[in-house]
């Protein structure tokens, strides 16, 4: 495989590697291309008891059956197909399905908060507006796990304090509330892989090659849990590019 | 009691019948989700009514919420998301009226929204939700409360009846006594229905009874419900059988972020100046229509 990997490839290989053998369903939310990806890619590998939700559609592609192919919205009716449909009303009737997701944010803390509303002025109104929560809260609160996906990785994104949450990150917090779900599993963005040490705090886990630590701390509006020598993130494999490339995104969405 | 073989009423409505009793102040649902399926035909003619102060319930909008927001009939909004995916992350005339201040908007995640309407539809105060637990959503919606649930003393919130005055909903097909089935997903809409007063069902076809008997797994009725024929009534939203219309989409985003002359132009094309919905497809062009068919 002759082309680097770009970072929406990157994030989808990233992402297939880490789902677990206990994850069931997964579901795949409005404009987020490398997720999509990266379901695909390990529902026709490794996870084969998987069931994705791509728009309404649910869908198992174990078996070589192939990737449903891109639509330009979610909610496309040629969507609706698979070995089930997700109906809005039912879907969380049982909350513990899907078990991952993947969400972005306005905003991202410390201790894993991520701020979907907008920024407030102080005043009761808004300085800046979102498009509103979504089922971010439903699905942090009760999901096996989340992957956080930030386009962006700069001091007013990854700041110390989110001016709102929309997903309690926070471990400490969701422990003491008693929700049921397994919180943030890890943080992408482009300059590196992040998690969360024992007491709750965003560390890095791995930078992604030719990121330096110095970038990184600059770039973060908050002391970063930092390994001594941290990690190059793994590349993506020439096996792994051309899974991805000819079966998975044949639209070449993350070209 | 009379012995004669009663008549079964119709319900069928034209849609200045059916909007007729929506009155200044109305709490109003609308049915469909982010870019499937909403009754754009009921919304466009809500839009161009003069109607004000409405409360409108639309648990993932966007263009609908758009057009009611630019004619000057909402007050309230309770929705868990407006926008247009990939076209629109956040909807711009929706954005703007909340960043001024010119509509109260509620935050609602979509459990909120599901919660609040099985409460109306099953008459209780309130209907008890985690998710949000944790969150700032009671801090900025303070219709959502944190409560100790008096079982086991857990932090829930409590969302409150959504009761609708009325729920427009699309579906693509109902017989003249508003049984209506759709062959997509479903949405919110039965629930919506559930919630409200009245329902007013905007269809593609209007069918037998004996049609729908064929397949009655997928009837929704309601109680009082009203059924207005509008093909292609989802545009520029998709149904079963026809995909969003992406142009259209950009141009009112387009207009819409502009604002002023722009979105007027757009709400006097595509609104005020299109008299009823058969105009309003002339606007749009047969081919335009044609070409998004699956």
């Amino acid at each position: 495989m002759s082309a680097d990997p770009t970072m929406g490839e990157l994030f989808a290989v990233l992402l297939a590697r880490d789902f677990r053998e206990e994850d069931r369903s997964l579901q795949v939310g409005a404009n987020l291309p490398m997720a999509r990806a990266a379901a695909v890619m390990a529902s026709v590998t490794s996870r084969p008891d998987l069931r994705v939700i791509l728009g309404m559609g649910v869908n198992n592609l174990s078996g070589g059956r192939p990737a449903p192919p891109v639509y330009p919205f979610l909610f496309d009716p040629r969507s609706m197909v698979g070995e089930a449909v997700m109906v809005q009303e039912r879907v969380f009737d049982d909350v513990a399905r899907p078990d991952v997701f993947f969400v972005g944010g306005l905003q991202l803390d410390r201790r894993g908060n991520l701020n979907l509303f907008g920024i407030p002025d102080g005043e009761g109104g808004w300085k800046l507006r979102g498009p509103g929560g979504v089922a971010l809260a439903t699905m942090s609160t009760n999901c096996a796990g989340y992957y956080i996906i930030m386009p962006r990785h700069d001091a007013r994104v990854f700041v110390e304090k989110v001016a709102l949450i929309t997903a309690l990150g926070d471990r400490t917090e969701r422990e003491r509330l008693g929700l049921p779900g397994g919180g943030p599993r890890f943080v992408l963005s482009p300059l590196g892989v992040f998690d969360f040490d024992e007491s709750g705090d965003m560390q890095v886990r791995s930078l992604h090659a030719g990121v330096s630590a110095d970038q990184v701390r600059e770039a973060t509006g908050f002391e970063l849990g930092f390994f001594n020598d941290p990690p190059t993130t793994e590349a993506p494999s020439d096996e792994e590019l051309t899974l991805l490339r000819e079966r998975v995104d044949v639209e070449r969405t993350l070209a | 009691m009379s012995l004669a073989a009663g008549e079964r009423t119709s319900a069928l409505a034209t849609v200045e019948e059916a909007l007729a009793g929506i009155g200044d102040g109305a709490t109003v649902g609308i049915g469909g989700a982010v870019t499937a399926a909403h009754p754009m035909a009921l919304v466009r003619a809500l839009a161009a009514s003069g109607v004000t102060g409405l409360t409108v319930v639309a648990p993932t909008g966007g263009l609908d919420v758009e057009l009611l927001i630019a004619a000057g009939c909402v007050d309230t909004l309770i929705a868990a998301y407006v926008g247009m995916e990939g076209a629109a992350g956040v909807a711009p005339v929706y954005r703007r009226a909340v960043e001024d201040g010119s509509v109260t908007f509620k935050d609602y995640d979509e459990a909120h929204c599901i919660a609040g309407l099985r409460a109306a539809a099953q008459k209780l105060p309130f209907m008890p939700c985690r998710a949000g637990v944790g969150t700032s959503y009671t801090e900025i919606t303070p219709d959502l409360v944190g409560f100790a649930d008096p079982v086991a003393g857990q932090k829930l919130i409590a969302v409150p009846a959504l009761e609708l005055d009325v729920a427009l909903i699309f579906a693509e097909t109902a017989d003249e006594y508003g049984n209506a089935q759709t062959t997509s997903a479903g949405h919110m809409d039965s629930l919506l229905g559930a919630a409200a007063k009245r329902v007013v069902v905007q269809v593609d076809r209007v069918v037998s009874n004996d049609e729908i008997r064929k397949d009655p797994l997928r009837t929704w009725y309601w109680k009082q419900t009203q059924v207005v024929r509008a093909p292609f009534g989802t545009h520029p939203y998709s149904s079963a059988t026809m995909v969003a219309d992406v142009d259209h989409l950009k141009e009112a985003i387009g207009a819409g972020r502009e604002g002023g002359e722009a979105l007027d132009a757009y709400m006097k094309r595509f609104v005020h100046d299109a008299p009823d919905h058969d105009s309003y497809l002339e606007e749009i062009g047969i081919r335009r229509i044609a070409s998004l068919q699956i």
